[in-house]
């Protein structure tokens, strides 16, 4: 009986990881080989394509302009959401809760939603076409999740460390730095791994914010378009965009599995 | 005086953040409101229009198609809930290689919607891989995304493909929690494998149900838009066009401010409520 869902079960598990090898696959033919031959492994590998994607297809300049985006944006919105989450779950100020339910709330409002005020609100802080900008888009978007999880987080720590603290006369923002954010490390480290998925996935707010400069999804949506006909050239592309996610997913599974489940269930 | 310093400085902590959400997303909300009812005047301004924009809807034919393809892809919700709550349950269960499987079938969910689209978009277009391979056993080509009655249904599946290791996951998470006394005593009192999961484990599970119905809707309607960019642009005609890419395409292709944004507020009134059930359960969850 267990084997008789177990097969399925495992196709569809194959299912999942194939398109991976079908694109790293192609990507090593050239157009000639694949069209020839689609499945099959490829005979003469080259790196050929890569070379093309990387230069001539400008995957390199979006690839950086991607890790400056996203580094810049998990780091804005660790720094924020900890701070913010630190005072939510351990101090005592007026409208404490209503400031919680403020940050949550904005969860109602997708960017699909502000499309046109919100792009309108960039143009006019001069933050369209800046990588800036796009950092603080992101940050904007992403934000009320990781406030959300940090102040859960914080709130089952004891607060008497905080007390003790300041009796020895540290200030708040000496806490933070010195308490807080090191203890906060495995909320911050599922954050920061989320985030860099959201931030580096992204194609709507990086299309909207940055129209001259492109990051990488915004790259290779533009590439499928100009080389529909070399598959290959456009398996490398999609192969060295995917290959940093592909990293984190493997070193990084239990952080993402976490993640995931937070919110869902008490943790 | 140090407590009111304090609690100052506790202020300024959350300021940022506050900052961050009031700018770039309560604001815009505001504005886009009051754009719903102007129109642009051709010169870069724009006048005001009363209810015009939303009087138009009632007949833009577009607006209705993708109101329809809506429906039809929340009329699928069943089984993007489903088939993880019974996948997460067979591996619950001990299903061979169900470890392996955990981990492989969310692999597609870290994906960005465009890689996903982009390869589908190579095996599924009309000269593509699949089709290829259905003409070199004699079957005749099927034009997946270019036609109006398997674009849409070709959309759905690659996009329940990429996501329902994700609820597998949330569902799994959820089972671990169920208190195994629980089980433990049903067991005692003589309940069988069946009886135990209908009447103990499910009903145990309803909140985890509850929170993955409501991600998952609020996820349909929020989040195919790089999906659709790149496999299907919303076509053939309207075929998959959903009122997120429709808002796109009316501010960048049409340039239509104003009309953008009454579409942009019928989706958050559809919107809200769910999202309004999200926050609660997930307040509930952090406070417990």
């Amino acid at each position: 009986m267990h084997w008789v869902v177990a097969v399925p079960m495992a196709l569809l598990a194959l299912s999942c990881v194939y398109p991976v090898f079908f694109t790293v696959n192609n990507a090593l033919k050239d157009n000639k080989g694949y069209i020839l031959n689609r499945f099959g492994i490829v005979q003469d590998p080259s790196v050929q394509n890569f070379v093309d994607a990387w230069g001539r297809a400008h995957l390199g300049e979006y690839l950086f302009n991607s890790v400056t985006v996203t580094l810049g944006a998990v780091v804005l919105l660790l720094l924020t959401s900890s701070l913010a989450g630190f005072a939510l779950a351990m101090l005592r100020f007026p409208f404490r809760r209503v400031l919680f339910i403020v940050i949550l709330a904005s969860l109602m409002i997708p960017v699909q939603v502000v499309l046109v005020p919100f792009y309108r609100t960039m143009m006019g802080l001069g933050l369209i076409n800046t990588r800036f900008g796009l950092i603080l888009a992101y940050t904007a978007f992403f934000l009320p999740f990781c406030v959300y999880l940090m102040t859960a987080f914080y709130s089952r720590l004891p607060r008497e460390m905080v007390e003790a603290a300041r009796m020895d006369g540290a200030t708040l923002l000496q806490i933070w730095w010195n308490i807080m954010l090191p203890m906060g490390r495995p909320a911050l480290l599922t954050l920061g791994i989320l985030n860099t998925l959201y931030c580096w996935n992204d194609v709507l707010i990086s299309l909207l914010v940055l129209q001259k400069e492109r990051t990488v999804m915004v790259g290779i949506a533009a590439l499928r378009g100009e080389y529909t006909t070399n598959v290959p050239l456009l398996c490398a592309g999609i192969a060295l965009a995917a290959a940093p996610i592909i990293l984190l997913y493997i070193f990084f599974q239990r952080q993402i599995v976490d993640g995931i489940a937070v919110g869902a269930v008490k943790g | 005086m140090a407590r009111r310093s304090e609690q100052t400085t506790a202020l300024l902590f959350v300021l940022p953040a506050i900052a961050m959400v009031g700018i770039f997303r309560m604001f815009p909300l505001v504005w886009g409101f009051l754009l719903s009812f102007t129109s642009g005047d051709g010169q870069g301004g724009s006048v005001w229009v009363g209810i015009d924009n939303y009087r138009q809807l009632t007949t833009d034919t577009a607006f209705h198609d993708s109101l329809i393809n809506t429906a039809i892809l929340l009329a699928t919700l069943p089984v993007w809930v489903m088939l993880p709550l019974l996948l997460a349950i067979l591996i619950h269960q001990g299903v061979p290689g169900g470890k392996l499987f955990r981990a492989v079938y969310f692999f597609p969910a870290v994906l960005s919607a465009v890689i996903i689209g982009s390869i589908f978009n190579v095996l599924l277009r009309y000269d593509g891989t699949i089709n290829a391979a259905l003409g070199s056993v004699g079957i005749e080509a099927v034009d997946w995304l270019g036609s109006g009655t398997t674009a849409m249904a070709s959309l759905i599946a690659v996009a329940l493909w990429s996501t329902f290791g994700m609820s597998v996951l949330i569902f799994m998470a959820g089972l671990s929690t169920v208190s195994s006394e629980l089980i433990e005593a049903a067991r005692l009192d003589g309940a069988k494998p069946a009886q135990i999961w209908w009447h103990v484990i499910l009903p145990a599970m309803r909140p985890i149900l509850e929170f993955v119905a409501v991600v998952t809707t609020i996820g349909v309607l929020t989040s195919m838009f790089g999906l659709i960019y790149v496999l299907t642009a919303g076509g053939p005609g309207t075929s998959t066009t959903l009122p997120e890419f429709l808002i796109w395409m009316e501010q960048g292709k049409m340039n239509r401010p104003g009309y953008a944004s009454a579409i942009s507020m019928v989706l958050f009134v559809g919107m809200a409520g769910l999202a309004y059930v999200q926050i609660r359960i997930m307040s509930r969850n952090a406070n417990g």
